[in-house]
């Protein structure tokens, strides 16, 4: 693997929002690269400066990858309910994370129960979905599958039922920013209920995309204009999607109502094609176009996670959006990992036995490659200036989570969950152990953590409120 | 938003296995309870009841849109479809179509004389499309945002010099350039929208697209109009809106240009050219004998006379060969740098259905039993052959059996390392019986090892003492044995870890239930099936319709039926089989939603 060649941030660079430079000029003499990865520059007066007084955390990314976890080597030993954490109790799967244990929080015995559970809160077997297809649906919604017809990993379910966190928090904190949100992944290509975290709402996925090519073009379209240019574009596309939205309206009075609610979820889609326009005043220059991946190439899969982190990182840092999600891979996963030493398929290791000490042993390096992934996400955030002189990660939550606690037997409980970031509202540097409670709770916390007074979230008969013991 | 029955339409909604067909399905399999699968046979599978106590008050799928799921209708005998000639026609749901990318970049191609390359701009395709009749998902932001780069990059492309502006829009010198714009909508807007444009408020709207742009320069409005119609919903789907012409209380008469579009995107899978539009303006598109003479010109069109091999393609799921990934250690000239063994096992499968359409007389006998192998330099050895050429040259095997012993088929129903008498049989099941399968219990064990020395019949037949897997897996199992002289690859073998290869099968609860030995023997047994030749016409409607067929459709079933089993069991004689249907010839008048 050459992770290295696929690097777009290939140097941590403390980078300074303040700086407002001319582009042009500084286009003329670095090249475009070596711009983003030192330092990304406003088209203008940075907006950006007038959001120093918003709630402390004002990004989200949400994480996920597959197949469950080691126990063992995700959560630090012991029983107690509030642990000190420290470099030395971390397993091996956080590791990598060490540096960072200061703004971490594991979370132990919160239960992905929405997935399984009525609207009263009782645990049912009915719900649609087989056991991988629920929980991308559940992780972030709360709630659960519609029934449908996706075959393929013990359906047939349809698309989730609800808004998901991420999509939640973006309707507030991301109507500044050029994307409400963004959401990446690496082979997962969309168009199921197993590539899917991200919802508008019931049967409204928000897939990823997972080729960096396309998602580099939907991020960095038209920067090389100049700023008369962009006026005219923006002018342009309004004049555009005006008519697309006449043409819309005029067609809906004539069709029936399943055909009707086709156009509307189209119309909404128009709609935040418009918000680009109009945030688009803040922009920062973007770096070279990542080379051309093979998106459905199992081998492609380690380099197209880094350029696709990286671009998710400069999404933030250019202020494109403040609010993400990554998918490594589908629910379900298939993936070989042969840059982490196992040249074997995740979902078919992952129902090894406990006793099969080999596979076990390969499950933890895969889990370890993602524990990887993860700090390194977290070291570029930790990297970064805000405006305010403060690091982006103390201005971040991100959420780490799975479909499935354990693979082998499809357990809900005791998902892997790690929130790092913003210390401001919870106590961070802790592991805490909970007695099965809901991951709506969770859901919850994070939303009071961005500055949503909300005390229910996903269905509200599995929620209890707020995750005890998580605030400062 | 679209909170309105969101379960309705996405109900029908399946995964397609490109890029994933060596998943593992094993393990979904291992568990299936005794009750779940009599109940397939029955034609009540379970599993699209579903939940129905989410708090968007999902339904269920018989929505007017016609989202009736697969397994409402699957496994059922023939007099499922009951047709009382006597009744008013019934044309079922038409619900409404995004194009699909192939539709999209045709229908551009049709439009312009070059189209620059949209593959960045658009992405990757995520609206697959590779399983018949499955309702589409609503548009997300990624697409919509697919679509207006590529319409940007096309208009880019016109107005980039004066003769290709001039191709599409004309304009004399010295002419009012306004009127040449309102000409430009007018022409070009028949075309893309695949319907003229009378309104005058719609024209207006058009150039009020145009007058913006025409601020900066005519070619620039014209660019803008170009953009704009190119994200038009008109463009983009398909509408169909039906006339006042009543057929019946269930039917009304499709426009002549919305019959010209059905023809044009079921038979080409691309827009209408200038004489089916020529037909529709001169009102030649409403009689089966009118409907039928355009058939015929169709089809002899090359982009006709592939009409039945997209659908044996789709069938077959062959686009799911792309990217499949196999053990590089067990089968090295799969994955090696620079091998084609992929993409000719492809082609050698593209080869085969033509050869079948064309020589073979479309006969669904020879589809399951001919003994005609297509032959290249990376298959001559999977048939004790040499070549040194990258065509095809047909060559009579003794171990074929059609489509059942076709690598491609093979190669995409197994595992990376091994064949996967699962996958055989369930496709067998599913695909070729339309019968489908329930869905697995929500808890399942890892399946068998694989072990050296110990075949994967072996493996499984271990596992299917278990009374519990038993009960399901016999329904897959001991068809996909037949296929075992057959490796992950699709290559004939005779033996599998160290021990003769046991190809003895059996098929159970369908109409020709017993024992088989082989590909062969169970290549003689589907063809013989009346289950099987049903499946056909269902398959058909599905791909043709883009939706399952439902309680209502029984004259539309019928009559593909009958003409398709008249023609002795022919597929040459299904196209015109559904284009006179009622499904096709009509739509249900429309209840205006709110």
């Amino acid at each position: 693997m050459t992770r290295k060649n696929s690097r777009i941030i290939t140097e941590i660079a403390p980078i300074d929002h303040r700086t407002v430079v001319s582009r042009r000029r500084l286009l003329g003499g670095m090249s475009a690269l070596a711009v983003a990865l030192t330092s990304p520059i406003w088209r203008s007066a940075t907006v950006f400066g007038s959001d120093t007084n918003a709630k402390p955390l004002r990004r989200f990314i949400g994480v996920f990858s597959a197949n469950g976890t080691i126990a063992s080597e995700f959560f630090p030993a012991g029983s107690a309910p509030d642990t000190p954490l420290t470099a030395d109790i971390l397993g091996r799967i956080l590791a990598p994370c060490a540096a960072h244990v200061a703004q971490m929080l594991v979370l132990k015995g919160v239960d992905m129960v929405s997935t399984v559970t009525d609207n009263l809160g009782q645990t049912t077997g009915m719900k649609p979905g087989g056991p991988h297809m629920k929980g991308p649906g559940g992780m972030l919604t709360g709630g659960s599958l519609l029934a449908g017809s996706f075959q393929g990993a013990g359906g047939p379910a349809g698309y989730a039922d609800r808004i998901s966190v991420d999509q939640y928090i973006a309707n507030t904190i991301g109507t500044k920013s050029a994307f409400p949100s963004l959401e990446f992944g690496a082979r997962v290509a969309g168009g199921h209920p197993l590539d899917t975290i991200s919802y508008r709402g019931a049967n409204e996925p928000n897939p990823p995309i997972d080729d960096p090519g396309q998602m580099y073009s939907r991020m960095f379209a038209n920067s090389n204009l100049s700023q008369s240019q962009l006026t005219q574009l923006i002018a342009d596309r309004q004049s555009v999607l005006d008519f697309v939205v006449g043409d819309i309206q005029s067609l809906e009075t004539k069709l029936s109502a399943d055909d009707k609610s086709r156009l509307d979820a189209h119309l909404s889609g128009i709609r935040t094609i418009e918000q680009q326009l109009t945030a688009s005043s803040m922009s920062c220059t973007p770096p070279a176009k990542p080379g051309s991946y093979d998106s459905t190439d199992e081998a492609t899969f380690a380099p197209i996670c880094q350029v696709q982190m990286d671009l998710m990182l400069l999404a933030h840092i250019c202020g494109l959006t403040n609010v993400s999600t990554f998918m490594f891979a589908n629910a379900d996963s298939w993936q070989y990992y042969p840059f982490a030493g196992v040249n074997e398929e995740h979902h078919g290791l992952s129902h090894s036995s406990d006793d099969d000490a080999v596979s076990v042993e390969k499950l933890i390096k895969i889990n370890v490659w993602h524990g990887q992934q993860v700090n390194y996400m977290l070291d570029k955030l930790a990297a970064t200036q805000e405006s305010d002189g403060s690091k982006m990660l103390d201005n971040t939550l991100l959420l780490w989570g799975n479909e499935l606690g354990v693979g082998n037997t499809h357990d809900y409980k005791n998902i892997p969950w790690l929130i790092a970031g913003g210390s401001s509202y919870f106590k961070m540097g802790r592991s805490l152990q909970f007695n099965d409670l809901p991951h709506n709770n969770l859901l919850v916390s994070i939303l009071n953590a961005m500055g949503f007074d909300d005390t229910t979230f996903g269905i509200p008969g599995c929620c209890t409120g707020a995750l005890p013991n998580l605030t400062a | 938003m679209t909170t309105s029955e969101p379960t309705a339409r996405g109900e029908v909604q399946a995964w397609s296995l490109s890029r994933r067909a060596w998943r593992s399905f094993h393990c979904a399999w291992l568990l299936l309870g005794a009750l779940h699968c009599t109940a397939v046979i029955n034609g009540v599978s379970g599993s699209g009841s579903g939940d129905s106590t989410s708090s968007t008050g999902s339904g269920t799928g018989s929505g007017s849109t016609g989202s009736g799921s697969g397994t409402s209708t699957s496994g059922g005998a023939l007099e499922d479809f009951s047709c009382d000639s006597s009744a008013t026609p019934d044309p079922g749901p038409s619900p409404l179509r995004q194009l699909s990318r192939s539709q999209y970049l045709n229908t551009l191609q049709g439009l312009f004389k070059t189209v620059p390359d949209l593959s960045d701009a658009l992405g990757t395709d995520t609206n697959y499309s590779t399983t018949f009749g499955l309702i589409q998902a609503d548009i997300d932001q990624v697409q919509i945002g697919g679509f207006q780069a590529a319409a940007e990059a096309v208009a880019a492309s016109v107005v980039a010099n004066t003769d290709s502006l001039q191709a599409v829009a004309p304009c004399a010198s010295g002419a009012d350039q306004r009127g040449c714009a309102q000409s430009f909508v007018q022409n070009f807007g028949a075309l893309a929208y695949r319907s003229p444009i009378t309104d005058p408020d719609d024209i207006a709207r058009h150039m009020a697209v145009y007058d913006a742009g025409a601020k900066v320069s005519h070619e620039h409005g014209i660019e803008l109009l170009i953009r704009a119609m190119l994200q038009a919903p008109r463009f983009l789907y398909r509408f169909e809106l039906g006339t006042s012409e009543k057929v019946g209380n269930n039917a009304v008469k499709l426009s002549p240009y919305e019959i010209a579009a059905r023809l044009s995107y079921v038979i080409w899978d691309g827009p209408p050219d200038a004489a089916l539009t020529s037909a529709a303006a001169a009102n030649e598109l409403s009689t089966k004998d009118q409907i039928d003479a355009q058939l015929t010109r169709m089809l002899a069109d090359p982009k006709g006379l592939s009409f039945v091999q997209r659908f044996l393609q789709g069938w077959t799921q062959l686009a799911s060969i792309d990217g499949l990934v196999k053990d590089a250690t067990l089968y090295p000239e799969w994955s090696a740098q620079g091998s084609t063994l992929e993409a000719s096992e492809k082609a050698q499968a593209q080869a085969f259905f033509d050869d079948l359409v064309k020589n073979q007389g479309g006969k669904l006998d020879s589809f399951l039993t001919s003994q005609t192998v297509f032959v290249n330099k990376d298959l001559a050895s999977f048939y004790g052959s040499s070549s040194s050429d990258a065509n095809f040259s047909p060559q009579s095997y003794p171990q074929a059996s059609g489509v059942l012993s076709l690598p491609a088929m093979l190669s995409i129903q197994a595992k990376p390392d091994e064949s996967w008498p699962i996958y055989r049989g369930k496709f067998v099941r599913e695909e070729l019986f339309c019968q489908d399968l329930p869905a697995p219990p929500p808890n399942v064990p890892k399946p068998p090892d694989v072990q050296p020395g110990v075949s994967t019949r072996e493996r499984l037949t271990e596992h299917e003492t278990d009374p519990t897997c038993a009960s399901c897996h016999s329904m897959m199992d001991p068809i996909g044995f037949g296929f075992e002289a057959f490796d992950a690859i699709g290559r004939y073998r005779t033996s599998d870890g160290n021990q003769p290869v046991d190809t003895s099968g059996s098929i159970s609860m369908s109409d020709v239930d017993g024992t088989f030995n082989g590909v062969i023997e169970l290549g003689q047994k589907l063809a013989s099936s009346e289950t099987v030749r049903e499946c056909v016409s269902r398959q058909w409607f599905r791909f043709t319709t883009s939706r399952y067929e439902q309680d209502m459709d029984g004259c539309s079933m019928k009559s593909i039926m009958d003409a398709f089993n008249a023609a002795g069991r022919s597929l040459n004689a299904l196209p015109k089989a559904i284009v006179e249907s009622n499904a096709f010839l009509y739509r249900r008048p429309i209840e205006v939603g709110q």
